[in-house]
């Protein structure tokens, strides 16, 4: 097997090559829009992919509902359409697991082949299809509404790639020595791990790497629905707009505010979890320490929604404060003070440590637990008090951990989230409230602005990158460790 | 030989006897000198004054802020099983009176509810156990040094931690790929946990490498390594995980905030609380919802006010995380610890 490769065998080496680097490409294409070779009419979604084409048929004809019953297309062209998109799909996952087979000896390679053979001939009669129902579609009665439009250049390029596939699977199937029938399929471990691995890898792909080709929207005067194109490709201007006009600057400035006095009021705070834990170890009375590190926990493990239902049964109009209030007389009615947004960003910080406190806590109780018993010893018997040896000891002994966890929460100083901002909005608080990640969601999904909104989130992922370097960079340079 | 053995058998039983005598007054003995040295130990350090007012101080902060903590649940919970007319009043704040579970029953009767728990729970268990399988697989085959090109996909994966597309591209993605409306967000895009991953790495790593080697030379392959050895192994780390990523699937709800826009019957019950908390119309609508008249009559006559409604949905949401949070605790902080060893 180790044997020096003669020319021919490096040939279909290359070959073998040419034809993983279309089988990956086709597999790509399927999921950009852009190349959609189904995009045989204005009915079909311009943002829709061949993947989405062939797997839902439904949000294939969202649009074309009208045009079924008026009878400018008939439906059956469309489940032609359906059908031939799927079957190219299926074609080209047949290809890659020719592609994958091919890793291994050549019985593995020749059985892949045959599967792939098969895979690239149905993507072709898949392709044939969609041709035919485009035929179809332009045939109809009412050109001027269905805009039949043939993306010759799609489907172009998916009918070069299977024909390139096709062509180098039939010639290596060819150049493969038949192998004997006892021989067994075998991979190299390395290949086999490999490709265990590809799915998942895939997965990270698809829904970590390739939201950021989203990004382009923000280079565009994009609304939904529309297309990106030429005309509509603005350059840096959505960038420069959320300075040059009053009133988005004045937005920008008043969400970046909130932003950072709430990250910073965090900041601020972030040795309360140390004190929380220091104090808590001078309990002595192990059950009465276990039931507060217990209780205190659980508000961490509900979310904001549910945060808020309590805030709602405390603060509301009937709630427990305004009950007890009016049930002794004090108050006259119930007041309800979640409307209220004097000191809104204390009571933000004041839910969050509600929160979280106790959670935070409890690494610092591990790292308490962690120190050595003797230094403590050692220090009474030179006479040091209780604080003293909080002071002197336990807070050295916790500094590393708070440091890590300081630096990382300045990397993350522009994302406070949303969940808690939305749930605590309302039209009395939201001027104080709305922070860069609620404002991001509001401008992009409830008024529509996706450009904007793409453009605000693009940077602020930028700068929270460049910010988790720098706090690397001062790990690194105060601890000698990084952190990331 | 018989007799022999016979003979012996009692004897031993003696030996043993003796022994655990021996031990037992050993026992004894150090608890005597245990109780000993605690009056010592108590005689010598007095607790100052200042020490008792500390202790007090410290107690009453502590103890006050648990109560803060747990009150609230304890005071949504009477409310939801009182009558319902003492409720409507204020007037149950500290003692549940009138005690009945009606508004739960009447809750089980408005299907809206009814469908969130239950999509709410189908994603829960789904997508955790889709979840911890993955993690643990792609734990397992990332700590494999035979892997092609393992760093460079080792990173590939962990990068992903430290940067995010933002909001909007992340929904022009997904409602590219097909899955808005579509039960299947909720499960798909969290298979490949990055940090849960990196937990099971560092965890595998842990477990001594000669348990692999002798499997292996037993002429088991790496599927086989990983069920009978790895996957075994991992259970403590897996469990951790594994509650990680039911109570953050039971807590999310932008995800059906922003995925779910035209498919009101995929709402997670978050989603569904969010609505009734923010827009008291949408309680009219529960109570008179998709059932016969007699029914939502009913539904007004047991739920007074809205009130109560929302409190008895916000308990719904919460009793399943109190239930498994007994569970939970043992396993979190060797989670945080863990996750605190690579940062």
């Amino acid at each position: 097997m180790k044997n020096k490769k003669t020319g021919k065998e490096k040939l279909t080496e290359i070959l073998y090559y040419i034809m993983r680097i279309a089988i990956l490409a086709s597999v790509l294409l399927i999921f950009f829009p852009g190349m959609n070779p189904a995009k045989v009419c204005d009915y079909v979604n311009k943002n829709m992919s061949l993947f989405t084409s062939g797997i839902a048929y439904s949000d294939l004809t969202k649009l074309c509902v009208r045009a079924f019953d008026k009878g400018w297309v008939h439906e059956y062209s469309f489940i032609i359409l359906f059908i031939s998109s799927l079957l190219t799909c299926l074609g080209i996952a047949a290809t890659g697991a020719m592609g994958c087979m091919s890793l291994g000896n050549n019985k593995f390679r020749r059985l892949g082949n045959k599967i792939g053979i098969a895979g690239a001939g149905v993507q072709i009669v898949g392709l044939m299809g969609i041709l035919l129902a485009y035929t179809q579609i332009a045939a109809t009665d009412n050109p001027k509404k269905v805009i039949p439009n043939f993306p010759l250049k799609n489907w172009l390029v998916f009918l070069v790639l299977a024909v390139i596939v096709l062509i180098t699977a039939v010639i290596t199937f060819l150049r493969t020595p038949k192998a004997d029938k006892e021989e067994p399929y075998y991979m190299e471990s390395k290949f086999k791990l490999f490709l265990l691995f590809l799915p998942f890898a895939a997965l990270c792909f698809v829904f970590s790497y390739l939201p950021l080709y989203g990004w382009r929207y923000a280079f565009y005067d994009y609304t939904s629905g529309g297309t990106l194109s030429a005309e509509n490709f603005v350059g840096f201007q959505n960038f420069t707009s959320l300075f040059e006009s009053e009133a988005t600057r004045a937005d920008i400035l008043r969400v970046l505010r909130n932003t950072l006095v709430m990250s910073g009021l965090g900041l601020a705070t972030s040795w309360c979890a140390m004190a929380f834990a220091i104090f808590l170890s001078e309990i002595k009375t192990p059950w009465v320490r276990k039931f507060v590190q217990t209780f205190t926990t659980i508000p961490n493990f509900i979310s904001w929604v549910l945060v808020y239902a309590i805030a709602f049964a405390i603060f509301a109009t009937d709630g427990f404060i305004s009950s007890m209030m009016v049930n002794s007389g004090i108050w006259t009615e119930g007041r309800n003070m979640l409307m209220d947004p004097t000191g809104h960003w204390f009571k933000m910080l004041a839910w969050g440590m509600w929160k979280g406190i106790g959670w935070s806590a409890i690494i610092y109780i591990a790292g308490i637990a962690g120190i050595d018993q003797q230094l403590y010893e050692a220090a009474t018997v030179d006479g040091a008090g209780r604080f003293q040896k909080m002071w002197h000891i336990t807070v050295p002994g916790l500094l590393p951990t708070f440091m890590v966890m300081l630096l990382m929460a300045i990397a993350g100083i522009l994302s406070n989230g949303m969940d808690q901002y939305m749930v605590f909005d309302n039209p009395n608080n939201t001027n104080v409230n709305m922070v860069l990640d609620y404002y991001v969601y509001k401008l992009g999904l409830a008024d529509g602005r996706i450009s904007l909104a793409t453009m605000v989130g693009m940077v602020k992922s930028v700068i929270s990158v460049i910010l988790l370097f720098l706090a690397n960079g001062a790990s690194k340079l105060l601890r000698g460790e990084s952190i990331v | 030989m018989a007799d022999i053995e016979l003979k012996k058998k009692p004897s031993m039983d003696e030996e043993e006897q003796l022994v655990t005598k021996q031990r037992k007054d050993e026992l004894k003995q150090e608890k005597k000198n245990e109780k000993e040295y605690y009056k010592r130990h108590k005689r010598m350090y007095k607790l100052t004054a200042g020490d008792v007012i500390f202790n007090i101080c410290n107690y009453t902060v502590f103890i006050l802020f648990t109560i803060l903590c747990i009150f609230p649940f304890y005071y949504l919970f009477i409310n939801t099983i009182s009558s319902n007319d003492l409720v409507s009043k204020g007037l149950i704040n500290f003692i549940p009176r009138g005690l009945n579970i009606d508004n739960y029953l009447s809750l089980l009767k408005a299907n809206e509810v009814g469908q969130a728990f239950i999509v709410s729970i189908s994603r829960t268990l789904l997508g955790t156990t889709l979840m911890v399988a993955a993690s643990a697989l792609v734990g397992y085959l990332v700590t494999k040094q035979q892997m092609w090109h393992r760093k460079f996909w080792y990173r590939f994966l962990v990068i992903t931690m430290y940067f995010n597309a933002g909001t909007i591209p992340w929904y022009l993605n997904m409602s590219m790929l097909g899955l808005t409306n579509n039960f299947m967000a909720y499960i798909i895009p969290g298979i490949v946990a990055p940090y849960n991953i990196i937990l099971v790495k560092t965890y595998i790593e842990s477990i001594p490498a000669e348990l692999e080697e002798s499997a292996f030379i037993d002429g088991a392959g790496y599927w086989t390594i990983f069920r009978k050895v790895i996957w075994p192994l991992c259970t403590p780390i897996l469990a951790t995980i594994a509650i990680f990523g039911a109570v953050g699937h039971w807590n999310s709800f932008t995800d059906s905030l922003i995925l779910m826009q035209d498919a009101s019957h995929l709402f997670t019950l978050q989603h569904r609380l969010y609505l009734y908390l923010t827009q008291t119309s949408n309680i009219g609508a529960l109570m008179n919802q998709g059932v016969s008249s007699v029914v939502g009559e009913q539904l007004m006559q047991s739920a007074l006010n809205g009130k109560v409604i929302k409190y008895t949905i916000s308990m719904v949401s919460i009793i399943p995380i109190l239930m498994v949070y007994p569970f939970m605790q043992r396993y979190y902080v060797k989670g945080i610890m863990l996750g605190a060893v690579k940062g």
